[in-house]
Parts: structure tokens; C-alpha cells; sequence
């Protein structure tokens, strides 16, 4: 393909280089003719006339019609001068010469031009082959899904290569912004400000620019042609422009018949892939959209009762308080324990659901980065309270395992699972928290000795607002907190089950990705 | 000890006063950015409480403009979603957060670590003991329960910048000036590389990072467990 791309190359600079083919045609044919001079004794006219012929030819061959025409004429007159006699002369002396050298002429120029119009037709041949080919590749490289950015260096490297263009670029509009934004450029070329306001103007008006300034940019409205350089070609769909399409290709007038077709249907294949991509993209925006709104929809049918709960709870003991004439000490510093309990339930609620919420959203965009859950798990138990912090356990893997997360979530997430186990478990009794590399995962269990999950429940717990059979004898628990876990475990493409543990308890796996280890990172 | 409270919400105020006053903080109090910066000059407090969504002006403001003289602790109040504020009040010079809401015991320890820094720390101490770890700054060398640790330059000046500011968060790109220079403050991952081989070296196999905690999206802050209550 790249082979048949650089014959065209080729041709085209053959064609630009016609000019020099006529200098070359005086001087073969002239020398050739002064260098046989001294064996004008041996020759008769009629070889050397045959002689010229296959020069007349290649001539043809390389360089066109115009100079085998040359060709042609100047040996007529140089046979005629300086090989029939009379010699220096342009006078014939005999008819049959006259004839022979009017014969010579007529061959010379029909096969000048028979050969030169085979050429044209093998180019013209070739380069539709190119061209063919060019679009076809585009064809397979939209086809195969590439992203906008890869579409465009295709088509900027293939302006290049295929169409001589010396500077090729692709725009697309600007989100929000009246400055189109450059998907892929040629070479080095900085910005110029011309070019982005031409290709601004070309986006807006959806009409094309070109060198000379005709194509519909004449009229009313206002082009800033002054200062574009090469053609700006607008990538067109039925609705609205999707992009702009710059191209510098030296000599673009006189090779418009020929390029602008092709570039017409480069720019609308392009333009059909650029459509397709954003439609797939809004598609996808409004997809996420309503799972968003079906996800706040259960939310928010639920979610009084988390909140008022602990609210009138608080409520009730305090103004039961208020209205006691007198209290002892004690019991008012255990009526303030019990609100201070309700409150601090009101508030793991409202955190829960400002995570949940925002994981939920559209606004909330994971930003993973590399990290070793032991770190994560670092964090958790940092924010822990002392006496919390102290009955985890921990048995991790010694091997290096780099995980893609968000810190952030994962630390809330596996935070939620550690405060379970903690919360349902007989106070001191130690959580223990182990991790294992199984594969390219990473298998990490918190482990409690608690009451453990009926296996009716292992279905349900990380559902939102499910809360267990345990936790209705004990306040507190929120029964967001492991759907939050799940949400996140999830978003990381992990995986969060429940199993029993031995002799009793509840063990949590989660399993996640691995994305490195140490010796490809450092 | 003199704290002042600039927060513009009555409610946290007044709560904050209470809770400090029983302690025997003398606390004075400010509703806006204003109000907080003529307070700040006129009573030189001890320690400033700093919430970072005022009605004046940014929090961030109010700090880079207190940092232009006062240099006793600053404490930043934040929100949850308020990360970016957050990160650069610590780079403008504030020197610790809590994120609202937050219970009285971490308010209190946080404000005690700041004033004991405050008043025990010689930035220049030639050596240094955090739990387990012995830092000698002079010698540039490190142990770990008694054990001479091989650190590289990079990893013993990541250490020696989170000890100068034990107990307290230091923001990534203060790391990551300070260790690497200026330019380098965007190159967050190197940083969490070489945080990770130093962790290997002086934590406890199979276990959490104890010494050096990562502050999710903030930096890291290295925790001395004996403290004093």
C-alpha cells in the first residue's frame, strides 16, 4: 500500500519537474546530433533518423508530450542541417529526402504522443489504484474503531505520504469554546493563529477554503482568507460540521481536478466516523444518566428513614430530659452517651449517603493511580479510633502488588467492610485482616468472630439499606456501608463475597485486579 | 493558650467554645475572613482554627495572607468534597485539617500535637526518635528497632522531611519540592514509588504501614503513636 502511495508521490513530482524535461530534450538531441558529426561519412540520413526515434520515445516516456514534440521538431531540424547536403543549410536537395525527413517528423511526433498518452493513462491507472487503496485503508482504520486522534494521524500521515501534501492537520470543534481543537498535526508546526481562525471560520460556516478563495467562501459572509494558507476542507455530515480537514499541497490549482475529489471522500468518511464516535459517546452520557437517576430515585425513597431515626431518637431523650425538674448525675451523663450514640449514627448515615451519592453521580470520576493495598489499609486503621485500631490483626502477602485505584474509595470502602467486622463482632475480640496474591489478583479477607451471616443473608447484606438480623438488636449500622464497599470493589473491577468463618464469624473476600508489579514500575 | 476560631457558621462557634473553654483554652471567635485577620493581629493567638468556606473570602486567602507574619500552627476546618481547598491551604501554609464533621477527642489531639510542636520542636535537632525509628540528620543514617537501615539519598530526605513535621500532613508537592526541587512538584507517582520502597524498609513485614500514613489525595504524614495525652 505505502509502495503504490509513494508512485503517486512520485508522478507528482514528476510533473512538476516537466519543465526540466525541455532543457534535457535540447541538449540530448542537439549533442547527439553534433557528437555523431564526425561520422557523417558513414551514415546515411535514414539511420540516424531511425536512431532518433527510440530517444524521441523515452523522452515521451518520461517528460510528456510537450517535450517529445520539442524533440521531435529540433532533430527534424538538425538531421535537415547538418546531415542532407546542402550542409548548414536548411535547404533539401532532393525531393526524396524531403519526403523522408517530412516522414521522420510525422513518426517521430505520433509515436512522441502515442507513448506520452500511455503514460498518462498508466499514471492516471496507478494513481486511482492509490487513491482506491487510500480509502480503503481509511475505510478499515474507522472500521477497526479507532479513536478520533488515531483517525486523524492516519489521515494527516497518508496526506502526506500519498498526496504530497507538504502540512496537514485535523481540527475538531472545542468543547465549549469557540477554538477548535487540533487533533493531529504534521511536523513540528507550531500554532499559528491564522490557521486556528481559519479553521474556527471553516467549522462555523461549514464551507470549504481554498488556496484560490473560490470554493463558497465568497459572499456575504466574511472569510479570513487573507491569511489561510493551503485548503481547509470542513469533515461535513448531513448534521452539522464534525471537524476541519488542512491541507497545504504545492501546486493545489493546477492538481484540483484531480486531488479534491479524493479529498471529498477522505473528509466524508471521516466525517462519518467523528459522528458516529460522538453519538456513541452522548449515548453512553445518557445511559449512565438514568441508571444515575434510578439509583437516586431508590435513594431517596429510603433515605428518610436512615435520618429520622437517629433524629427523633434524640430528640425524644433530650426533651424528655428538658422537662425533668431535677436529674441525677449519672443518668444524665447516660442519656448524653445515648444521644451522642444517635448522633454519631445520623452523621455515618449522612457520610454514607454523600459517598453514595457522589459514587453514584456522573460528577464523581474515579482517579486511579497506582498503590499497594497495604497502604490503603494503612489509612483505614489510621482513621480509626485507638482503641479500634488496636483489635485489627493483620497477615498480608510479602510480595509486591500494585493495584489501579482510587485511594480515596477504595480507603472508604474497605473502611466500611473493617468497621462491619469490627461493629459485629464481641467488643475486643481481634478482626484479622489478611491479603494473598492468587494469580494476577489480589485476594484480600477480613475475617470477625462474630455471629457470622446466615446463609439466607449473604445474598442480600450488600444491598442498599439491608441491614442484618444482628444489627437489629444493636443500634447504629446504617446498611450503607457495605453497598458503598460493593459500589467501589466494583468500580475497581474487583469482586466482594461472604463466607462463614471458622468456628464462627463472618469472612469477607475481596479480590482484586493487579495492575504492576515493582520491577516494571521502578 | 490563646486559640482563635474563625468559622462562619454561630453554630460550630459557639460548640468549638464550649469544648475549648472546659479544657481552659482561652478562645476567641470570628465570623468572617475580615474579621479573623484584625483578630489575628491584634491578639497574636497561639493557634488558629481556620474553616475554609467563608463568606468574605476563600480560606485560602485568609491563610496565605496570615502566613505573611504569623507563624504559629494553623488548623483548617474542610468539608468532604473541599480536597482541592484542602491541599492548597496545607501548600499556602496551614499545617493541619479535619475534615467536618469531626469529633471532639481528634480536634483535641490535633490541636495538641500542633501547640507541642509549637513548643517543643527544634527544627534543627541533630537527631530524632519516632516510636521505633531513630533518625540522625547529621549522619544521615536511620534505624529501626536498634537496626542501622540502608536508605538511599532520596528515600532518608523524604524521611527526614516527614520527621522535621511529625505528626503532621505533608502535602505532595511540598514533598516534591522540597526532595526534588520546584520543578518537580507534579511527579506524584516517582514520589509514591520511593514512599513505597521506604515503607519496606522500615515497617513491619506483613503488616500496614504504621510509621508513614498515606493522606488520601493530600500526602503523607509520619505518625508518632506515643503520645502524650
Amino acid at each position: 500500500m505505502s509502495g503504490r502511495g509513494d508512485d503517486i508521490g512520485t508522478n507528482l513530482r514528476d510533473a512538476a519537474r516537466a519543465g526540466s524535461g525541455y532543457p534535457l530534450a535540447v541538449v540530448v538531441v542537439l549533442g547527439a546530433a553534433v557528437a555523431l558529426l564526425p561520422l557523417r561519412p558513414f551514415l546515411e540520413a535514414p539511420t540516424l533518423m531511425l536512431a532518433f526515434v527510440p530517444v524521441i520515445i523515452v523522452l515521451a516516456r518520461f517528460f510528456g508530450i510537450g517535450v517529445s514534440a520539442l524533440a521531435s521538431v529540433l532533430a527534424f531540424f538538425a538531421i535537415d542541417f547538418l546531415y542532407l547536403q546542402p550542409y548548414y543549410r536548411l535547404a533539401v536537395g532532393s525531393f526524396p529526402e524531403w519526403l523522408g525527413l517530412l516522414a521522420f517528423l510525422a513518426v517521430a511526433l505520433v509515436s512522441g504522443q502515442q507513448t506520452a498518452l500511455l503514460r498518462e493513462r498508466e499514471r492516471t491507472a496507478e494513481r486511482r489504484r492509490a487513491e482506491l487503496a487510500l480509502l480503503n485503508a481509511l475505510t478499515e482504520r474507522i472500521a477497526s474503531a479507532g479513536s478520533a486522534t488515531e483517525i486523524a494521524e492516519f489521515v494527516v500521515a497518508r496526506a502526506q505520504s500519498v498526496l504530497g501534501a507538504t502540512r496537514a492537520a485535523v481540527y475538531v470543534p472545542g468543547e465549549g469554546s469557540e477554538f477548535p481543537l487540533r487533533l493531529a498535526n504534521s511536523g513540528s508546526t507550531s500554532l499559528s493563529a491564522g490557521e486556528i481562525a481559519a479553521a474556527a471560520w471553516v467549522i462555523k460556516h461549514g464551507l470549504a477554503l481554498s488556496p484560490g478563495g473560490s470554493d463558497g467562501a465568497s459572499g456575504a459572509t466574511p472569510s479570513p482568507a487573507t491569511e489561510a494558507v493551503g485548503a481547509y476542507i470542513p469533515l461535513a455530515t448531513a448534521d452539522g460540521v464534525e471537524g476541519v480537514l488542512h491541507i497545504v499541497v504545492p501546486d493545489f490549482e493546477a492538481q484540483a481536478d484531480r486531488i479534491s475529489p479524493l479529498l471529498g471522500a477522505m473528509a466524508n468518511l471521516v466525517a462519518a466516523s467523528f459522528q458516529r464516535q460522538r453519538l456513541e459517546e452522548s449515548a453512553a452520557r445518557a445511559e449512565a444518566l438514568r441508571e444515575a437517576d434510578r439509583l437516586k430515585t431508590t435513594l431517596v425513597s429510603s433515605v428518610s428513614h436512615e435520618l429520622k431515626t437517629p433524629l427523633a431518637a434524640a430528640n425524644a431523650r433530650i426533651t424528655g430530659l428538658l422537662e425533668e425538674p431535677t436529674i441525677e448525675p449519672e443518668r444524665l451523663h447516660a442519656e448524653l452517651a445515648d444521644v451522642s450514640r444517635d448522633l454519631s449514627r445520623l452523621n455515618t448515615s449522612i457520610a454514607a449517603l454523600l459517598d453514595l451519592s457522589r459514587l453514584e453521580s456522573d460528577a464523581w470520576r474515579p482517579r486511579f493511580e497506582l498503590h499497594e493495598l497495604d497502604e490503603v489499609l494503612g489509612t483505614v486503621v489510621a482513621n480509626l479510633p485507638s482503641d479500634q485500631a488496636s483489635r485489627v490483626k493483620f497477615a498480608l502477602t510479602d510480595e509486591v502488588a500494585y493495584i489501579s485505584c482510587d485511594f480515596a474509595q477504595l480507603a472508604r470502602a474497605l473502611a466500611n467492610v473493617v468497621d462491619n467486622a469490627l461493629y459485629y463482632s464481641p467488643p475486643s475480640s481481634p478482626v484479622w485482616v489478611s491479603s494473598r496474591l492468587v494469580g494476577d489478583r489480589l485476594r484480600l479477607t477480613i475475617e470477625d468472630g462474630g455471629p457470622g451471616v446466615s446463609d439466607a443473608e449473604k445474598e442480600r447484606i450488600f444491598e442498599k439499606f439491608y441491614r442484618g438480623v444482628a444489627s437489629s438488636q444493636q443500634p447504629g449500622g446504617t446498611g450503607l456501608g457495605l453497598a458503598i464497599a460493593y459500589e467501589v470493589v466494583r468500580t475497581h473491577g474487583g469482586s466482594i463475597g461472604v463466607e462463614d468463618a471458622q468456628p464462627t464469624g463472618a469472612r469477607f473476600v475481596i479480590s482484586l485486579p493487579v495492575a504492576e508489579s515493582t520491577e516494571e514500575m521502578s | 493558650m490563646r486559640i482563635l476560631v474563625i468559622d462562619d457558621e454561630k453554630q460550630i462557634r459557639r460548640a468549638l467554645q464550649s469544648v475549648l473553654n472546659v479544657r481552659h483554652y482561652d478562645v476567641q471567635l470570628a465570623a468572617d475572613g475580615q474579621e479573623g485577620l484584625e483578630l489575628a493581629t491584634s491578639l497574636t493567638p497561639d493557634l488558629i482554627i481556620l474553616d475554609l468556606s467563608l463568606p468574605d473570602m476563600s480560606g485560602m486567602e485568609v491563610c496565605r495572607m496570615l502566613r505573611e507574619w504569623y507563624h504559629g500552627p494553623i488548623l483548617v476546618l474542610s468539608v468532604l468534597s473541599g480536597d482541592e481547598d484542602k491541599i492548597n491551604a496545607l501548600d499556602y501554609g496551614a499545617d493541619d485539617y479535619l475534615t467536618k464533621p469531626f469529633s471532639t477527642g481528634e480536634l483535641l489531639a490535633r490541636i495538641r500535637a500542633l501547640l507541642r510542636r509549637m513548643q517543643g520542636t527544634d527544627t534543627s535537632s541533630p537527631e530524632m526518635d519516632v516510636d521505633d525509628l531513630h533518625i540522625d540528620f547529621g549522619k544521615r543514617e536511620v534505624t529501626v528497632r536498634g537496626e542501622l537501615v540502608r536508605l538511599t539519598r532520596t528515600e532518608f530526605d523524604i524521611l527526614a522531611v516527614l520527621a522535621r513535621n511529625v505528626d503532621r500532613v505533608v502535602t505532595s508537592r511540598m514533598l516534591l519540592e522540597a526532595v526534588w526541587g520546584p520543578e518537580y512538584v507534579s511527579d506524584s507517582q516517582t514520589l509514591r514509588v520511593h514512599v513505597s520502597h521506604l515503607r519496606k524498609k522500615i515497617e513491619m513485614p506483613g503488616d500496614i504501614p504504621r510509621h508513614i500514613v498515606t493522606e488520601p489525595a493530600v500526602g503523607f504524614r509520619l505518625v508518632s503513636h506515643n503520645e502524650a495525652t
